[in-house]
């Protein structure tokens, strides 16, 4: 042992021990996570099919060919879609749902509470199977509605445009608005409710406790669900699979599930693929950035 | 050296395998079974040199009672002459086979690869173009390409070699329910050798009858589209690889008979493959057309023994070259260059797919039609079947084989199926065929840029 060691302060040492703790996990992220990613952006610059990539002339070819490709630009129309349109109503809903779990006076809970959480522990492609086989031309929801008699033959949910996307917005709903809710309960747990028996006591009505005390005590939290929403839509990809196969005429298609094609079911264009994975990114960092911007207004 | 460098290989393999555990375990098991394999089979040709005495194959494919049967049926009809071979078969679906074969390929360690796999026919001309080292040239192994049907081998060619030894046949056939065709005053012989436009008129006396639709098709799919196509031996491609889509004359006509087919209500449209099959077995609709092994989807409708029938399928009408005979799938096994024991492989295959009639005849209960010629002439073949009324259906088919136009897949297939697909849903909803399929094309383009 030399001697300078020995000296060590007690603070130094406690860092020391931190670091110690940190490295591993650093590490691996290190090289499970940012390394590929690295790899990756390279790989975005490099055209070719299959194994055979050399370096794209010019260098950025891979990101102005996406700007000309239809079925891309589809697809980020699509997810866009998705998520201008599902977003909102499920953190609003998640919202109203936690207030309401969140009364004291309310009987069974627990037991709401777990059924509307519950989705979130089904498989993604085993929900979106479910959902296609609801949806399908003999499936539950034409057979209800041509007994009920408001339709006179079974329509084809999957296979019309409109209809194939809000199914898929219904199906997100179904799946994630649970799971927003849970991050809304516990943002409820931390305020007082003291804070709202006081509301009460000065004659505030549900609605005013609601969007007086509720949403701005609970906005780091709907920042972070809508961060995380928008992260997770933007690549969202199992659903499209699996409930509409990305049809009818792409018209479902998301954007992972055109970069999944590219890569495995067609020749693969691995450069390309990754050029839109970057784009991805650029997105949801965008998007994040706004909505921080917007939504944290700490002085 | 040698040495030094296959153990340096074989560790990096092994903590690759390690680290991938991370993200599966079947992948893990896989792998690490392929590196124990790899072991068996280097020591078996150090062993052996240049004959094939013991050693292990391991096989990639993925249907338990149609490839994986038919496999494990061939590993024992070799195993009476060879006892000490040892062949394992491995369930892959054929999506986790092209995944897996696409990451081995561009990560450069085809270590994982088994000795043998499966491929779809339609993704051969792909995969051996943007991986050329990742397959065996079998053109010299000792397999004999020419008894095989020359549509199919073409699949598998690839300037000019060999590198897929056929397995099954994907000859199109046309089923029909003859009970069903009965209540409109038809027989299957109004259905045999006819064209587009008599299908559509019978089509609709059935529906007029019974209410029942002949065909359902999945929606946003085109593999009747693909086999009208073929069946006047158009492809999507020209021989030069260049998209053969907007001047493609027999295309139009085919769209065309494909929208009036939905308009007339002939034809009806459903979501999955699932509910695809559910339609006809639960006789909703009265017939398919499919490639032959549709017969094994077809026969788990077991409450109608007797009431099926096949033939020919229609022919397109204002066409040259319209036959009644067309191809949907099949596939082909192929070599690939992580199998050690070369030699192994090619004489289990040149023995058993490229040689044995008495394999084909044990696997023709699962649906498995050769399209190895000497195996049409076997007995077996020509022995009827009570589900289809007694029809000698196994040596119908592999005559329509025999007659089946070929086409050019190309190495674009999938991105062109899509767009056409795409062009097809477009067109039933109302749009212009010329610009659906200038848009397909200006698609197919983009995708071979």
């Amino acid at each position: 042992m030399s001697k300078p060691s020995m000296k060590l302060s007690l603070d130094k040492k406690h860092n020391l021990t931190g670091w110690i703790f940190l490295t591993p996990g650093a590490l691996l992220i290190l090289f499970m996570s940012f390394v590929p990613m690295i790899k990756a952006l390279i790989l975005s610059f490099k055209t070719g099919n299959g194994g055979a990539l050399t370096w794209s002339d010019p260098i950025f070819r891979n990101y102005s060919q996406m700007f000309k490709d239809t079925v891309f630009i589809q697809s980020i129309k699509n997810t866009f879609f998705y998520l201008i349109i599902q977003v909102p109503i499920m953190l609003i809903l998640a919202l109203i749902l936690a207030s309401i779990l969140n009364n004291r006076n309310l009987r069974f809970k627990g037991a709401f509470r777990t059924m509307i959480f519950l989705p979130c522990a089904t498989s993604l492609v085993a929900y979106a199977t479910v959902f296609r086989t609801l949806f399908a031309n003999n499936g539950l929801v034409n057979l209800v509605l041509t007994k009920i008699g408001i339709l006179s033959q079974p329509y084809s949910f999957l296979t019309h445009v409109w209809s194939a996307r809000i199914i898929i917005v219904l199906a997100l709903l179904w799946r994630w608005t649970g799971y927003n809710m849970v991050f809304y309960l516990s943002g409820l747990q931390n305020i007082e409710y003291s804070v709202y028996e006081a509301a009460k006591i000065d004659g505030a009505s549900p609605m005013q406790t609601f969007f007086k005390i509720t949403v701005p005590l609970l906005k780091p939290t709907i920042l972070l669900t809508a961060i995380m929403s928008t992260n997770g839509t933007l690549q969202l990809f199992d659903e499209s699979v699996n409930l509409t196969d990305g049809g009818p005429a792409n018209a479902s298609i998301t954007m992972s599930h055109y970069i999944y094609n590219l890569s495995f079911k067609y020749v693969p264009k691995f450069g390309y693929a990754a050029a839109m994975s970057f784009l991805i990114l650029i997105l949801v960092a965008i998007l994040a950035f706004v909505q921080m911007k917007v939504g944290d207004k700490r002085d | 050296m040698k040495r030094k460098l296959m153990s340096l290989l074989l560790v990096g393999a092994m903590t690759t395998a390690m680290f991938a555990g991370c993200g599966s375990s079947s992948d893990d098991a896989a792998s690490t079974d392929n590196t124990a394999t790899t072991n068996d089979a280097a020591d078996a040709s150090t062993e052996s040199g240049s004959s094939a005495e013991g050693g292990k194959l391991t096989v990639w494919c993925w249907d338990p009672a149609f490839n994986i049967f038919s496999m494990e049926e061939a590993a024992k009809v070799y195993q009476k002459d060879h006892p000490d071979v040892d062949v394992e078969v491995i369930e892959t679906p054929w999506e986790d086979v092209q995944t897996k074969l696409t990451t081995a390929a561009t990560s450069g360690d085809l270590s994982s690869l088994p000795d043998i796999l499966l491929m779809q026919d339609n993704a051969f001309q792909k995969n051996v173009i943007s991986y050329p080292d990742a397959f065996t040239d079998l053109t010299d192994s000792g397999v004999d390409f020419s008894q095989f049907a020359a549509g199919k081998t073409a699949y598998s060619v690839v300037d000019g070699k060999n590198y897929g030894v056929p397995f099954d046949n994907g000859a199109v056939i046309a089923c029909y329910r003859t009970d069903v065709l009965e209540q409109a005053g038809l027989t299957i012989d109004d259905f045999t050798d006819i064209t587009w436009d008599q299908y559509i008129e019978n089509g609709k006396k059935v529906l007029d009858a019974t209410g029942k639709p002949l065909i359902s098709m999945q929606a946003g799919e085109c593999d009747l589209i693909m086999m009208m196509l073929q069946s006047a031996g158009s492809s999507l491609f020209n021989e030069d690889g260049t998209a053969n889509i907007v001047n493609n004359d027999t295309l139009k006509v085919v769209m065309e008979t494909y929208k009036e087919l939905k308009d007339t209500g002939v034809l009806t449209e459903v979501n999955s493959w699932d509910e695809y099959v559910g339609s006809f077995v639960s006789g909703d609709v009265a017939g398919t057309i499919n490639g032959c092994w549709i017969m094994a989807s077809i026969k788990t409708a077991e409450d109608q023994n007797g009431n099926w029938a096949i033939t020919d399928m229609p022919s397109l009408v204002g066409v040259d070259d319209a036959t009644n005979y067309s191809n949907n799938g099949g596939s082909s096994w192929a070599v690939t260059s992580n199998c050690q024991n070369k030699d192994l492989a090619f004489d289990f295959l040149a023995s058993t797919f490229g040689g044995s009639t008495e394999l084909y005849d044990n696997i023709l209960s699962c649906g498995a039609i050769a399209t190895w010629a000497p195996a049409g002439d076997s007995d077996k073949y020509a022995e009827g079947d009570d589900f289809f009324g007694g029809d000698a259906v196994s040596a119908k088919i592999v005559d329509f084989a025999t007659k089946v136009p070929s086409n050019i897949t190309g190495v674009y297939y999938y991105e062109a199926r899509d767009a056409v697909a795409v062009a097809t849903t477009n067109v039933i909803n109302g749009a212009d065929i010329a610009t659906e399929l200038q848009t397909a094309e200006d698609t197919v383009n983009f995708n071979m840029q």
